[in-house]
């Protein structure tokens, strides 16, 4: 047992190391990079954006699969066997259960195992595989992909994929892009209690928190407020949602270490920042009048769902998911009176925002595709599936007459023996299960209309009302070297650590706001000045090299 | 008892009833530490069994009750629609048939292996004993780590096949050395007086140690059934093709699914939601029960077993 248990976390330490480590040595001279005489084999001559791709001769490419429990892969899809047929190349999937995929792709990285295509990467998850080399770097061969460069010109799309880059000024990983932000989480808030008080949806932070006191002056004896996303960090959810409504990138779950000051100029420590502390004003303030349930920080999800469902809170955190998915069913069968939705992000000083970013994860592709014959005809391939327009519609509806149906107006609709999150219940088959489409994999990012497809009328309001908002410009890149990378991730724990137990003692008024000066310090003492100069000399160097 | 008590005084002097009468009083304590005894006893039955009945009745609950915390002992709004969820689908039962499988072989294999070298260790005059235990010990404490011990597995071919699972995997050290211990406990003469009667060493192990040793078999085969049996760490590294796993990958990815750490951006099924509740006790019930079935066979050996096996000084 003890055997057991010890190798097991064991392994973990050793991917992250090993994966640091050198592994494959077919490195790349830029010398060498262009000429792709070799790498022409099944590779189409006038392949354009919005050209049909077809390989001239059948390929097949590895892929990483990640195997999602809800549509587990068959060999049998339609999918697997009409992308054959439109580009002559036939995909190999190596599955691995969605559970573990992050660990069984490092130890195959690491280990030189790897297939040529390496999907649902997440941005920052590529730093670990680029000193090993076993990663492409992916912006030299953008000359190959005709349709991801139209959608980065048409979208501008440069910006954010500059955050991408690393200190080489290359960048790894080819995400998915949407053409505008995807804000998913808010706050979900029970309406009926609204009617009931004669109250408008807050649009603000302030008018939240006067909505949660006019609600705690009716129910005295209830916490209007108790939040979920606790675990491991405190108030995940809420935390970011407040940061970045002040302007900053990111807290709580989606913990930033630096925000940048555009008008100093500079990156900032995101938990020092006179905004952050706004940020803890506000929450100490709702727990000292009761409005927020102290719990919040700490319960676990299945907890706070139960306050709601046994109406001992009426507003919580949430997504789209989580209110059909959680919360509305949990209501219906306790309350059946209970109405909620999802409103849209309050807003905070940094005004009518969507912070949102428009990568998504996306796909690294092994170096060593770079040495087959077949090179240029994968990279094509790619570029269709993944970035034109007929390729991403593919991914998601599948074949006209048979998975999907036009109208009139040209406008896509599942047909009416297919099934897809209900919208058409009792058909006897399934888009995902059954023919292998909208699948996790293979189609994200995209136009609204394509990426916004399958949600619910009400999610896709909220999208509008978002996205009429300004979207929030990416910082600029501060491409680290391994040698500051490793550096800066040994100061982050505990800078973090002290972050989020200070962030907890303020909220929760175990120490007085009157210390941040004090708490500012204990973060300097945590190596924060250092982090700062680190990060604000990459972000100038990036900045002079690149003028 | 209220005659005896009586009887206390008339009998005192005498040192012999004396010693009675201690007995007499260690009788009371004893039979109030036996109502003590079942009380503490009770809660221990009481304490373990809570969660077992508890799983039982969430996984045959509705997922709004157990969401509004009031399911405890029995299922509220009785289903049995994630029972049907999982056992509808094929893919359940082509990973079950491999857990039974992976189980069987890699205990058959591991409980060689290990009485082998157990038996071997056993032997006080054996040559370079100390650094066969070495070697077995060693790997206690060291490993050649995740990534060298796959690209091991994938050169040898092993991957994709019941062999990754099972040989990696054949022999545990902590296993081998309470043998080993056993083995020794047993005593020489039988052996010596076997061999003078003209058995040669497979013949003294086969027919002279291993009847004796049933105990420390069965121990060691539960041991090893229930480690293959929950095991999903080395299928998952080894495994590419999903109808090869084993059931315990099945239901981790079924549970990581449900939990929604990963959606593609719409809303799921609301039948599926249904399951995310009671989607954990369906799995814990499934997957347990039927090793939890073996325990009661191979109980009395287990017992009787491990203490032959750890007492030996």
């Amino acid at each position: 047992m003890f055997r057991r248990s010890w190798r097991h976390t064991a392994a973990v330490a050793t991917v992250a190391l090993l994966a640091l480590s050198s592994v494959t040595a077919c490195g790349d001279d830029s010398s060498d990079a262009k000429d792709l005489s070799e790498n022409r084999a099944g590779a189409m001559e006038n392949y354009a954006a919005g050209t049909q791709f077809k390989a001239t001769e059948p390929l097949s490419f590895s892929v990483l699969y990640n195997n999602h429990p809800n549509y587990p892969l068959k060999n049998d899809w339609l999918f697997w066997k009409e992308l054959t047929a439109r580009t002559n190349v036939t995909l190999e999937p190596v599955a691995v259960p969605l559970s573990d995929y992050n660990q069984k792709r490092s130890l195959l990285i690491g280990a030189g195992d790897a297939p040529l295509l390496i999907p649902k990467t997440y941005p920052p998850d590529v730093h670990a595989y680029v000193s090993s080399g076993a990663i492409l770097p992916v912006s030299d061969y953008l000359d190959l992909m005709p349709n991801l460069k139209d959608k980065i010109e048409k979208w501008n799309l440069k910006p954010e994929l500059d955050t991408l880059r690393q200190a080489d000024g290359k960048f790894y990983l080819l995400p998915g892009v949407h053409e505008k932000p995807w804000h998913e989480y808010s706050l979900v808030v029970r309406t009926d209690i609204l009617d009931e008080l004669g109250l408008e949806i807050p649009k603000t932070w302030d008018e939240l928190y006067t909505v949660l006191k006019a609600m705690k002056a009716k129910y005295p004896d209830v916490y209007p407020f108790s939040d979920r996303y606790s675990q491991p960090n405190p108030a995940g959810n809420l935390l970011n949602l407040l940061a970045v409504s002040h302007g900053l990138e990111g807290a709580g779950w989606n913990f930033q270490h630096v925000s940048w000051n555009a008008g100093a100029q500079k990156f900032e420590y995101t938990a020092a920042t006179e905004h952050y502390r706004h940020v803890l004003e506000y929450l100490n303030k709702l727990v000292a009048e009761k409005l927020l349930d102290p719990e919040s920080f700490t319960q676990t999800d299945d907890l706070a769902r139960q306050k709601l469902a046994n109406s001992k809170s009426f507003v919580i955190s949430g997504n789209a998911q989580a209110l059909v998915n959680d919360y509305r069913p949990d209501l219906a069968a306790t309350n059946p009176k209970a109405k909620i939705t999802k409103i849209p992000l309050p807003v905070g000083p940094a005004g009518e925002i969507n912070p949102a970013s428009r990568l998504e994860n996306g796909m690294m592709i092994s170096s060593k595709a770079r040495d087959s014959k077949n090179f240029v005809a994968m990279m094509q391939f790619v570029d269709w599936l993944w970035y034109s327009d007929e390729g991403q519609m593919f991914a998601r509806w599948g074949v006209e007459g048979t998975t999907y149906v036009k109208d009139a107006t040209g406008k896509a609709g599942l047909a009416e023996d297919v099934d897809m999150i209900g919208l058409n219940p009792g058909a006897p088959k399934h888009l995902q299960k059954d023919f292998g489409f909208a699948n996790g994999v293979f189609a994200y990012g995209g136009r609204p209309e394509l990426v916004q497809a399958f949600f619910s009328a009400e999610e896709q309001e909220f999208q509008k009302v978002m996205n009429a908002r300004t979207p929030k410009s990416p910082p600029p890149p501060y491409p680290l070297t391994d040698e500051e990378r490793e550096q800066v991730s040994l100061w982050e724990t505990p800078l973090k650590d002290h972050v989020y137990q200070a962030t907890l003692q303020f909220a929760l008024g175990q120490r007085d706001l009157a210390q941040w000066d004090a708490y500012v310090t204990e973060l300097k003492s945590k190596n924060m000045d250092a982090y700062l100069d680190t990060v604000n000399k990459a972000y100038e160097r990036y900045r002079d090299e690149h003028k | 008892m209220v005659s005896i008590e009586a009887a206390e005084p008339a009998t005192a002097p005498t040192p012999e009833p004396r010693r009675r009468r201690r007995g007499i009083q260690q009788t009371r304590g004893y039979r109030v530490f036996q109502v003590v005894n079942a009380i503490i006893l009770t809660a221990v039955v009481v304490v373990t069994l809570y969660p077992f009945v508890n799983i039982v009745a969430r996984s045959m609950s509705h997922e709004a009750y157990i969401i509004a915390g009031q399911v405890n002992l029995v299922p509220r709004g009785f289903t049995l629609d994630t029972y049907q969820l999982v056992l509808s689908d094929s893919m359940f039962w082509t990973n079950y048939r491999n857990t039974v499988f992976y189980t069987v072989t890699a205990t058959l294999i591991s409980i060689v292996m290990t009485t082998c070298y157990a038996y071997v260790l056993s032997k006080k005059d054996l040559k370079g004993r100390s650094a066969l235990v070495g070697i077995a010990v060693f790997t206690m404490f060291f490993t050649g780590g995740l990534i060298p011990n796959y690209v091991l597995v994938t050169s040898l071919g092993l991957k994709n096949s019941v062999w990754a699972i099972a040989l990696p995997n054949a022999i545990n050290v902590f296993n081998l050395l309470v043998m080993k211990a056993f083995f020794e406990s047993l005593p020489n003469d039988l052996e010596e007086a076997a061999a003078v009667d003209g058995l040669n060493t497979y013949g003294i192990l086969w027919r002279i140690v291993l009847p004796l040793s049933k105990a420390i078999v069965a121990t060691m085969v539960l041991f090893y059934a229930v480690a293959f049996w929950n095991s999903w760490f080395a299928a998952f590294l080894y495994l590419d093709r999903q109808e090869l796993w084993p059931v315990t990958i099945y239901l981790r990815n079924l549970i990581a699914g449900a939990t929604g750490a990963e959606n593609i951006g719409a809303i799921s099924e609301a039948n599926e939601v249904q399951a995310e509740a009671t989607l954990k006790a369906v799995t814990i019930v499934l997957t347990t029960l039927p090793i939890l079935l073996v325990y009661p066979f191979v109980q009395r050996y287990f017992v009787r077993g491990i203490m032959l096996g750890a007492v030996k000084g």
